[in-house]
């Protein structure tokens, strides 16, 4: 079992050569986007399969898999259900050893018919050592290799930068919709996997192969549920990776109870939601419980360092959002801690008296760059300082783009976790996009900014402590 | 008898529920602190048991047939002595035989009474589909009832694991001693917390577990009532 999990599983991601089985030309066919996606990135070998051409956009057609000259290290399969038996058998015959079926018309559709044809594919795949994904899924989305099965033309669902995001999603709409989303807002992307009914590859192989590649600095996972008896591996293999990169979990189906009769209290109280977060916290995965907290939990962890303690220090040139981040901050736990006479002291030296030198510490509406900068070269250093948060309204006359710089600067000669809150129209994202592409996360409401500290705090604190 | 051979019985004799004392004697088995329960099956021996664990006692009703002991009077508190006891006894059997008279009758449990003060928790346990073992830690009464105040943990469960569940609930603070209550016996809490994750790793057999109420004190934690359900075969 253990050599099955981690085997095989570069095939899919990093394949010489790839089989299109059910290629078309046809336009606005999903046989015919894949190879369009193909013909696009893809730097190894396309081989369109489908008995009816002979060329497909260019590339020569071969009648089956099997008629193909060389190996064929990844077939993607598009062809109705009812003969994917049979073609996969084909692969099998071939020596194909990782296949993704596009194709629905499975266990998912209810009928005896589906789960008899999903059950063959199963045994066909077993019989020949195949790894599969799906069936009923857009399978992968690799930003490195071109591999790239979602079959949502360029120009419905946008394609994102290269990054070191990868994700892990059970829903495939999900999954395309948040490659669009983070294509539109330019988050980088490593790779995406949708897997749809995963009938062999599942959540714990995708973990445990994300979890040791290098291009992979952060999963996201979307999951609806694991399958029966696969809890205790996913725990065991999720607690390995989060060791080294973050893992950000979704789960779906927060409100459904086990159907479970109730012979005891405990079993009438355990929904299954319930058990989930208790695994996820065991492990130190992330839960974002809200689609906003997925985006906002991945930059701060993706962007900051570990958080050593939760003592944060708040500056800011608007006492309001002074007032409003000390709410946020302390209902998610954190310590605003009162300023200690030495911070204070030096603080004084260098701010006119108008300044407020305690915790949140205000600049005022006359702040200018030089005063968050004088402020925070001396804060952020201080051992009794686990993160610092600038509230920067842009809206004062005195906050430019060397804003920016100084912040930057001193945040790279100190690196401890830092963040911006930053309200307003198009200043305030001209800040906010200028800021995180130099590696300050920003967010636009003090709550937010809360709750995605509390991530950061949350899975430093599993880490430092050894992952237990 | 050791937990295999109580389940196993259990199990031969058609019952998916264990007997109340069959429960406490699994539970004990395990290193949880329990209030003594032992079967009488006569007013005499309910009179020597209560002699030997000391008094007062109270008498319950043991029978595969009875689930609500109290609403067939089968249950009677705070007996101080020999002849209470043995008068008692006779009284459980006369309310059960009119009031359940299809009911096979195993018994009387004679129990130690809980010493009054503490705080009522709910230790609880059950198989999970996916992920297993699971125990679950709350407070008794409107807390898990009508609040559903609870936190779970998949098993195996560490002791420090144990402890952090009772940090997760909001009443936690009451555990912690308010007004004039001191704080209860967290360690002996965790312990019992443990035990259940480990006695269910232990016995696939069992399906769920309910240790409702355990009374903490600052000293001790004590299982006072106990069901374990077996899984249908």
């Amino acid at each position: 079992m253990a050599s099955r999990e981690s085997s095989g599983m570069e095939a899919f991601f990093n394949p010489r050569s790839v089989a299109i089985i059910g290629a078309t030309p046809k336009e606005g066919k999903v046989g015919r986007v894949i190879v369009e996606n193909f013909k696009r990135r893809f730097k190894g070998r396309i081989y369109p399969i489908n008995p009816k051409y002979e060329e497909i956009l260019g590339l020569k057609c071969y009648p089956s898999v099997k008629d193909v000259p060389g190996e064929v290290d990844l077939a993607v399969i598009v062809v109705p259900a009812p003969i994917v038996p049979r073609i996969l058998r084909d692969c099998g015959e071939k020596g194909v050893k990782a296949v993704i079926i596009i194709s629905g018309g499975f266990r998912e559709t209810g009928t005896d018919e589906g789960r008899r044809l999903e059950e063959e594919v199963v045994e066909i795949s077993r019989e020949y050592g195949i790894r599969v994904i799906g069936p009923n899924c857009i399978g992968i989305y690799d930003n490195w290799s071109g591999v790239d099965t979602y079959f949502l033309p360029d120009k419905k669902m946008k394609r994102p930068p290269r990054g070191s995001i990868s994700f892990i999603s059970q829903s495939g709409a999900f999954a395309s919709a948040l490659l669009d989303w983070m294509a539109y807002n330019n988050i980088g992307v490593s790779r995406a996997i949708s897997y749809g009914n995963k009938i062999d590859v599942d959540d714990i192989d995708l973990i445990e192969y994300l979890g040791k590649d290098d291009k992979t600095k952060l999963i996201i996972m979307y999951i609806e549920g694991l399958k029966n008896g696969r809890g205790k591996l996913f725990m065991e293999k999720a607690r390995e990776v989060v060791k080294n990169k973050p893992i950000i979990v979704y789960k779906a189906g927060k409100t459904a109870r086990g159907s479970k009769a109730a012979a005891s209290h405990t079993a009438a109280l355990a929904g299954n939601y319930d058990i989930y977060r208790a695994a996820f916290k065991q492990v130190g995965i992330v839960e974002a419980e809200s689609f906003d907290e997925i985006g906002d939990f991945a930059k701060i962890l993706l962007m900051q360092p570990l958080m050593k303690g939760n003592r944060v220090f708040v500056v800011t040139d608007a006492g309001g959002i002074g007032v409003m981040l000390t709410d946020a901050l302390t209902r998610q736990g954190f310590e605003i801690p009162v300023t200690p006479d030495d911070l204070k002291n030096e603080l004084r030296e260098v701010l006119p008296p108008h300044c407020i030198v305690e915790n949140p510490i205000d600049l005022t509406g006359d702040a200018d760059d030089e005063r968050f900068k004088l402020v925070l070269e001396r804060v952020l250093p201080k051992p009794y300082v686990d993160a610092v948060i600038l509230g920067a309204l842009p809206q004062i006359p005195g906050l430019t783009n060397r804003f920016i710089d100084y912040v930057a600067d001193v945040w790279s000669k100190y690196r401890k976790p830092l963040l911006v809150i930053d309200i307003g129209s198009e200043e305030a994202v001209k800040f906010k996009v200028e800021l995180e592409s130099r590696g300050i996360p920003v967010y636009e409401s003090p709550e937010r900014a809360a709750r995605a500290l509390k991530a950061l705090y949350m899975y430093s604190k599993y880490v430092l402590r050894g992952g237990i | 008898m050791n937990p295999k051979d109580i389940i196993r019985k259990a199990l031969e004799e058609g019952r998916t529920k264990l007997l109340e004392h069959e429960a406490i004697e699994i539970i004990k088995y395990y290193g949880a602190g329990v209030a003594d329960a032992y079967l009488a099956k006569s007013a005499e021996e309910a009179a020597n048991i209560a002699d030997k664990i000391g008094y007062p006692v109270v008498l319950k009703i043991v029978s595969p047939d009875i689930s609500h002991k109290s609403d067939v009077g089968g249950v009677i508190l705070g007996l101080r002595n020999r002849l209470e006891v043995m008068d008692a006894y006779q009284k459980i059997i006369d309310n059960v035989s009119t009031n359940a008279p299809n009911s096979r009758i195993v018994g009387v449990l004679v129990q130690k009474m809980a010493e009054p003060g503490g705080i009522e928790v709910i230790v609880g346990g059950l198989r999970d589909n996916v992920f297993g073992p699971v125990v679950m830690f709350g407070l008794g009464g409107i807390f898990v009832e009508v609040l559903r105040d609870v936190s779970f943990r998949v098993a195996p469960v560490s002791f420090e694991d144990a402890l952090e569940m009772m940090k997760e609930i909001k009443a936690a603070k009451i555990l912690e001693g308010y007004r004039n209550t001191p704080p209860v016996d967290k360690n002996s809490l965790a312990k019992i917390i443990v035990a259940t994750a480990k006695l269910l790793e232990e016995n696939p057999e069992i399906d769920s577990l309910d240790l409702n109420p355990i009374i903490a004190y600052p000293d001790k934690a004590i299982v006072v009532d106990a069901r374990i359900i077996l899984k249908k075969r």
